[in-house]
């Protein structure tokens, strides 16, 4: 039965790897198995070409090349009959392909040594289903898509995110209420917002959901795994089929290790967040010409995101982008009344802090809290309230302090913040930055407070 | 030396993706997926299963000029073998291979089992009625993706 290219979609995904037969010019046959398909329009795939092997010069010498892909969810084969067109080595086939293999290559410590050297294009001469590779299906055999996809609830959905963004108060709140939408409304259980730390070269997550809250906090070096690729190349990755992409990688690693070049290799990078995650999606913020962080959503299913998410999840990241960078902005307000503070309970526990002066690291009684200039930023805080009894502070007088070593632009105040409040609850809950309006804020104690500096090593 | 070893012969009849490649007489390639490998002979000649309903191309092919290349790769961790032949016989399969395409399957299902595929969907795949196509084998290269792949087997340190 011939099928058109573009009913095959979810054949394209990665998830059950392809099968590739060519034929060299003395008749020999090879087969191969590919892990990924590309599709490029409704008459032509693309092949990912990493290294120069018999497919490679099979092709040069004879055009014609016989692919299977399957459907994962319905497990139908489809054989195509290519004919090879052109290997391409730059432009956004091969941006998009090559971003792909990179990410993978970053997770699995094989950055600059596993890469695309073409995307090589076939014309798709004929596509047809494979009659009688599968018995008839009980219907109960056919796994059910998780969800009824469908623009008019995708667009409601996102009317509400963009209300909810809109509407946000503060960062902390914007950011909540955004990926309580997302989930809520469309279904992602599993996202988190990392913000770009200009000063460190990482991404540091500052809201999440659906991993509980020891994901705050969580570090991505620019340009490491699929969330730093993201943002290094402020382009949307997408990666499904995990499991295969990664076996794939591991498999190249390994004969890598087989060979002698382990002296090439990198640690493996853990998946930032679930760790049998199957598809994942990494949606660079980018407010003008600026990269204020990364939007990640993952799901077990490895099917999970379509085209049509894509879209709406970058109009999202859009609106996300936007609205951080706004909030960075926002100085104190105006004072309505001046409330004055109720005076602190009696403090019980006492909670031992240390600063670590040639890392700019925080511990709490023994364990780590915070670095960097958050861990300035609660030092300076501790401080005052140590030496002086200074019970609030403003955004303002934090920017004016050259020792807490903010960029003078762009500071990224507000992101910092956030992360040092949620680390703060989740490991000192009895310290708090209290909110008092916006630009100020309390910080409350329900602990005595000793404080040390040290230097480590 | 056979040309299949018996440790070879263990990972090639393991309950893995077979893949078969053929070409016909304007060396048009065609790919279909085999239903498992018998090692002949000692490791000189080796056996794999086609479902007839998929295999029509494949065995045209095969009655043309016998040239057929065999990819073996295991799902979990990719490592792939390749077995070049040439045609001995071509006979249907009878009931003995039946039961040993049986068994195929069942292994077919548990190695795809680990990797996220259903068994039940693994017990769709037709397999009968099916053709055996017995071959002499030529050649062995390693196919696991990464440097070195295609390499004939001999070539390759401690195989």
């Amino acid at each position: 039965m011939k099928v058109r290219l573009s009913e095959l979609h979810a054949c394209f995904q990665g998830v059950i790897p392809s099968m590739l037969a060519t034929c060299s010019a003395s008749g020999e046959p090879n087969v191969t198995s590919l892990s990924h398909v590309y599709l490029v329009d409704d008459g032509h795939v693309a092949l990912s070409c990493q290294f120069f092997n018999k497919t490679r010069r099979n092709i040069a010498e004879n055009p014609y090349a016989t692919v299977i892909v399957y459907d994962p969810l319905k497990f139908e084969g489809y054989k195509l009959g290519l004919r090879f067109v052109r290997s391409e080595t730059s432009g956004p086939l091969f941006d998009t392909m090559s971003l792909r293999i990179d990410a993978i290559a970053s997770h699995t410590g094989m950055a600059g040594v596993f890469k695309l050297i073409s995307s090589d294009v076939f014309e798709v001469q004929t596509c047809r289903r494979i009659e009688g590779f599968l018995l008839p299906a009980e219907i109960a055999d056919v796994p059910p898509k998780a969800s009824v996809p469908g623009p008019l609830t995708e667009l409601r959905g996102l009317q509400v995110v963009s209300q909810r963004i809109a509407q946000a108060k503060d960062l902390d709140g914007l950011l909540a209420s955004t990926l309580e939408a997302l989930d809520e409304l469309l279904g992602f259980q599993h996202s988190m917002v990392l913000v770009n730390d200009d000063c460190t070269e990482r991404l540091v997550a500052i809201a999440s959901r659906g991993y509980g809250p020891g994901s705050i906090g969580a570090e991505v070096a620019m340009g490491h795994g699929l969330i730093g690729k993201a943002a290094e190349r402020r382009r949307l990755i997408k990666l499904t089929g995990l499991g295969t992409e990664l076996r794939y990688g591991r498999a190249i690693r390994e004969r890598h290790v087989e060979c002698g070049e382990s002296e090439r290799l990198a640690p493996e990078v853990p998946l930032a967040g679930l760790a049998d995650a199957q598809a994942q999606l990494a949606l660079p913020l980018v407010c003008g010409e600026r990269l204020v962080g990364v939007l990640a959503v993952e799901s077990r299913d490895p099917l999970c995101f379509d085209d049509w998410d894509e879209a709406f999840l970058q109009i999202v990241a859009s609106q996300i982008a936007v609205a951080l960078d706004r909030m960075q902005e926002d100085d104190e307000e105006e004072p309505e009344n001046e409330a004055e503070l109720a005076p602190a309970a009696a403090p019980q526990r006492v909670r031992n802090f240390v600063f670590y002066r040639n890392d700019d690291c925080v511990f709490v009684d023994g364990e780590y809290l915070v670095r960097n200039i958050p861990g300035k930023i609660l030092w300076k805080l501790l401080s005052r309230r140590a030496i002086a009894g200074q019970r609030e502070f403003t955004n303002r007088e934090l920017r004016l302090d050259p020792a807490l070593g903010l960029p003078p632009l762009k500071d990224n105040l507000e992101s910092r913040l956030i992360l040092l409040r949620k680390r703060l609850a989740e490991k000192c809950p009895e310290v708090r930055l209290v909110p008092v309006r916006r630009g100020r804020f309390a910080l409350e104690l329900d602990c005595a407070v000793e404080l040390s500096e040290k230097d480590c090593g | 030396m056979p040309a299949i070893s018996e440790e070879l012969a263990r990972f090639l009849q393991s309950g893995i993706s077979v893949l078969t490649g053929t070409r016909d007489a304007h060396n048009v390639p065609d790919a279909t997926r085999g239903i498992g490998v018998r090692v002949e002979v000692g490791g000189d000649e080796a056996t794999v299963f086609l479902p007839q309903a998929t295999s029509e191309t494949a065995q045209a092919n095969l009655r043309d000029n016998g040239q057929i290349a065999v990819c073996f790769s295991r799902a979990m961790d990719h490592r792939s073998m390749q077995v070049k032949g040439e045609l001995v016989e071509l006979r249907p399969a009878d009931e003995r291979d039946r039961t040993f395409m049986e068994r195929y399957r069942e292994e077919l299902a548990e190695e795809w089992g680990f990797v996220g595929l259903p068994p039940t969907v693994t017990y769709r795949m037709n397999t009968w009625p099916a053709v055996a196509v017995r071959f002499r084998v030529t050649a062995v290269f390693v196919q696991t993706p990464g440097p070195g792949a295609g390499a004939p087997l001999a070539a390759q340190a401690g195989s």
